[in-house]
């Protein structure tokens, strides 16, 4: 099978405090891969485990984004592409859908790309399905199982985590999959992998590798500008702890629980 | 005297045990140079000095088992003296009239005839106990991995090496007797001329050939033996003084070896397979008595969990009788040591307290296996328990193993008076070295605040690096994660060293950062002097910089002894000190000091969930220390705190688990 794994970069946005503002947070503050993609790298791996094939990683972001492929491949992926160009500054969803899907039609022949279900920076929860629709492949958004998957007859069957309940879908392949973290735990990489990452090669990708023009592409070719980034309000919460034995504790909160209509 | 024929047939008998001596040897020899590293042989006449003090000592044993350490002392010691017994029987067979003279020979063979007794009594008793009594300690659990032929093969070993001294030294005792009947009597050998009086009747010639015969018996049987030695426990007898004497020089017990991460030649991290291991690892088997000391002190065996230090080394031993040719030859040895030596929960149910360490007679080494072998798993196979991820990722991103990315100072607010940071206070004198725990583990944020209020009481001049400290990387070393800890280490060192604290005192009431300061950091260029915060506070009391109440609430005290504080760095009494300074009535739990019992939290424990067994590691100890019928558990670490809180909590609030700080904070004057 060839997977293409769309893996991005973001600001971890644990470290966000009353010190630091969303702006500051997303131009300067610490760097890690986007949590949700480290599912979709480890179905990936699986799914190379089970039926063999290889894993390509794609990410479009800064140079140092680099460092994120690293760790993609330090899990185990095979190869990895970084789509960077300063021409790629502040596009909004369908822009960056726009340079994947060329990209990804530049890699060639594919079966599944599997992304996370969202960023945790944007949000949009849009640019993988943006994707689908750009190579005109299936689209499954919120897998949290692969039921059953024929790489010879090209069908897949997966379970989507709807917020209501699951949902059992079946569709062809090629197809863009999104997952939620029900899906797998994503292995932790070991130091030989890492060295192993750190000696591989990353291609770099411009929007003219990509045969894209400016104006696809970017702020230039984005519908949506970010003008500002606002930290959630504080909330002021109480806390209080309930006394007593387990099973008294267990009582006491469930009466609480009750008496608030939390449950 | 022998006859010329048995002289030459004596010289061809030792010309042939030599041989045979030297080819086993060899391979005994060649196997063990088949692990990593080299034995340590440099400083050679303190080396020797070790050895001998291991030999005459025996490694310690009276510290525990003390009866049975009596009779295995008559057993060594006597065999000991065997050697000169041995010589001076041969020179006697050989040399005509040849005997010590005078009352030194008198004493020579008084000193033989006692010890030959003694040696026998010795012996029965071992025999007695394992084969009659079957004595439980020296049984290992179902649940424990062990090798296919450990079982029986611990019993046949046993009766040979039984046998071969009651043989040798029972033969011996009869070929005595029969010359004290010879020569009518010795009252210099009085065990000797009691066996000899029923043979006083025989007629000599009879008597002469019993000499002859028994003289062969208890030679032939050493001479039979000695190339036996690497196929059967005996060796202990001179490879556990050789494993002391050869083990590498560490700066506390458990101090573990450092990996170079820069070298990039090295396809091989921690241990997967046997030659994987040092070669001191490798002379582990070889010194091992299967006495299972070990497992007796080891807080996860005996919890339950199928972790035995004892059926580590055993399974070494039978893995490498097995295939002692192949192995000696070179060959390739491809079998996981997870396959046949211990299980992976065994692996991940250590807690590294070290006492398997402390207690072995013969130097053995099962923890350095055990973190080898989590090295092997995290670096190369990334396969170890899911929760330690959690731990693993927070350490990396966030600096400590809660995942917390709050303010490393929260804990301060409380308090009265600030506590200042390097760069408020540069001139600082003493570094006061949280911890994550103490940053973020809202109990030992007590203890924190604690230590800090004793400090500003003392008027110490001290600063805490705030927002800069992260985690030592002790829980990622532990854990295996070797690389990580490597980073970390690097990065405090930067950040110590920036701030000068190399020139200064660091004081830190979590005895894992400072065995990993203090003495793991060295490895790495960074050297510091760090002091437990019982240390610290115990010399301010003593030179009166502290008042406390003469009469406080504090009466009866138990004090549990940090693993890391204790058997790793050699601390026990500057917190009992301290608690005596504060008031405190101190009582002791049998397992006390250098016998201490892990809390359960050690060895990036405090990570993951307990491995499973038939008992809570933290509830088998809090038990010990509510025996005692004490008040109050004292602790000197924040994950001992932690432990012993939930036991007690689980147990519903008998007794009041404080740390030591905590106690003299409540002690202090108003």
């Amino acid at each position: 099978m060839k997977i293409i794994v769309l893996i991005k970069q973001v600001p971890d946005t644990a470290q966000l405090s009353a010190n630091m503002n969303g702006l500051q947070l997303m131009a300067s503050g610490p760097r890690i891969i986007n949590p949700w993609d480290e599912y979709a790298i480890e179905e990936g791996l699986k799914l190379r485990e089970a039926h063999g094939g290889s894993v390509t990683l794609l990410c479009l972001g800064t140079p140092d984004a680099v460092e994120t492929l690293k760790r993609g491949l330090a899990m185990g992926a095979d190869e990895a592409v970084l789509i960077s160009d300063p021409q790629l500054a502040g596009g909004d969803s369908l822009a960056t859908a726009r340079a994947l899907a060329a990209a990804i039609e530049k890699i060639g022949a594919y079966d599944l790309v599997i992304a996370g279900r969202s960023s945790i920076d944007g949000g949009n929860f849009a640019t993988a399905v943006q994707v689908a629709a750009l190579l005109a492949a299936a689209q499954l958004s919120y897998v949290a199982a692969i039921k059953a998957i024929d790489p010879a007859a090209k069908t897949i069957t997966v379970e989507r985590l709807m917020e209501a309940g699951r949902e059992t879908v079946s569709s062809k392949l090629p197809a863009v999959m999104t997952v939620v973290k029900e899906i797998n735990e994503p292995r932790y990489p070991s130091f030989m992998q890492i060295r192993k990452a750190a000696k591989k090669d990353v291609p770099v990708w411009s929007v003219a590798d990509l045969g894209l023009d400016a104006g696809q592409v970017g702020a230039a070719g984005s519908q949506v500008k970010w003008s500002q980034i606002d930290l959630p309000p504080t909330r002021e919460a109480q806390v209080e702890i309930l006394e007593g034995t387990a099973e008294e504790s267990a009582k006491a909160l469930v009466d609480r629980l009750l008496a608030e209509k939390i449950i | 005297m022998l006859s010329l024929v048995e002289k030459i047939l004596f010289v061809i008998a030792v010309g042939v045990s030599l041989y045979y001596t030297q080819v086993t040897f060899s391979k005994m020899i060649t196997v063990v140079q088949r692990g990593q590293g080299q034995l340590n042989l440099d400083h050679l006449p303190p080396r020797l000095w070790t050895a001998l003090r291991a030999l005459v000592n025996q490694g310690g044993i009276i510290r525990h088992r003390p009866v049975t350490s009596l009779f295995h002392y008559f057993i060594a010691w006597g065999f000991i003296y065997y050697v000169l017994v041995n010589a001076v029987d041969v020179l006697e067979a050989f040399i005509p009239g040849f005997h010590i003279p005078g009352m030194l020979g008198n004493l020579y063979r008084l000193l033989a005839d006692l010890l030959t007794v003694a040696v026998l009594i010795g012996m029965t008793y071992f025999l007695v106990r394992r084969f009659l009594v079957n004595s439980a300690v020296l049984t290992i659990r179902d649940n424990v991995t062990l090798h296919p032929k450990a079982a029986a093969g611990m019993r046949t070993d046993s009766l040979l090496v039984g046998g071969f001294i009651w043989g040798h030294v029972g033969f011996r005792f009869l070929g005595t007797a029969f010359l004290v009947a010879l020569h009518g009597g010795d009252p210099w050998q009085p065990f000797a001329s009691l066996l000899a009086a029923p043979l006083d009747g025989l007629p000599e010639t009879a008597q002469l050939i019993g000499w002859h015969t028994s003289w062969w018996l208890a030679i032939g049987l050493i001479l039979a033996f000695v190339p036996y030695f690497p196929y059967t426990k005996h060796a202990h007898l001179f490879v556990g003084p050789f494993n002391f004497m050869t083990r590498p020089p560490r700066r506390a017990l458990g101090a573990l070896d450092p990996i170079n991460f820069e070298d990039e030649s090295i396809e091989q991290f921690g241990a997967t397979t046997l030659t994987d291991l040092s070669q001191t690892q490798l002379v582990d088997p070889f010194a091992c008595i299967m006495c299972s000391r070990c497992q007796e002190v080891c807080p996860a065996y005996t919890t339950g969990k199928p972790l035995s230090p004892s059926a580590l080394e055993i399974n070494k031993r039978y893995h490498i009788w097995d295939q002692m040719a192949a192995l000696a030859g070179g060959e390739a040895d491809e079998s996981p040591l997870l396959e046949w030596a211990i299980s992976p929960s065994a692996v991940w149910a250590c807690t590294t307290c070290g006492a398997c360490l402390d207690v072995c007679p013969v130097g053995n080494k099962p923890m350095f296996d055990i973190m080898d072998i989590r090295r092997s798993q995290v670096l190369m196979a990334s396969e170890f328990p899911a929760e330690l991820k959690g731990a693993f990722t927070g350490l990396e991103r966030n600096g400590n193993p809660w995942q917390m990315t709050d303010d490393r100072l929260a804990w301060t607010k409380p308090l009265d008076f600030a506590v200042p940071t390097v760069e408020e206070n540069p001139d600082f004198e003493v570094l006061f070295w949280v911890g994550c725990a103490g940053a973020f583990d809202p109990g030992a944020q007590e203890i924190a605040r604690a230590t800090a209020t004793v400090l500003h009481a003392a008027g110490v001049n001290f600063a805490v690096l705030g927002n800069d400290e992260t985690c030592t990387g002790d829980t990622a070393r532990r854990a295996g994660n070797e690389y990580l800890f490597y980073e970390m280490a690097l990065g405090n060192i930067e950040t110590l060293n920036a701030v000068g604290a190399d020139q200064k005192k660091i004081v830190a009431s979590c005895p894992h950062c400072l065995h990993t300061i203090g003495t793991e950091y060295a490895d790495y260029g960074g050297h510091y002097t760090v002091l437990h915060h019982t240390q610290l506070i115990s010399e301010l009391i003593g030179a009166g910089r502290l008042k406390l109440n003469g009469s406080n609430q504090l009466e009866k005290v138990a004090f549990h002894d940090p693993c890391y504080l204790g058997r790793h760095n050699g601390v026990y009494d500057a917190p009992r000190l301290t608690l005596a300074q504060a008031g405190a009535t101190l009582l002791e739990m049998d397992r006390n000091r250098s016998d201490s019992f892990c809390c359960g939290a050690g060895g990036a424990q405090m990570w993951k969930e307990e491995e499973h067994g038939s008992a809570a590691v933290n509830e088998t100890r809090f038990a010990e220390g509510r025996a005692t019928g004490a008040d109050v558990l004292a602790v000197g670490c924040p994950f001992c705190a932690r432990m012993m809180t939930d036991a007690n909590t689980n147990a519903g609030s008998p007794m009041v688990v404080q740390d030591v700080a905590q106690l003299v904070a409540a002690a202090l004057q108003k």
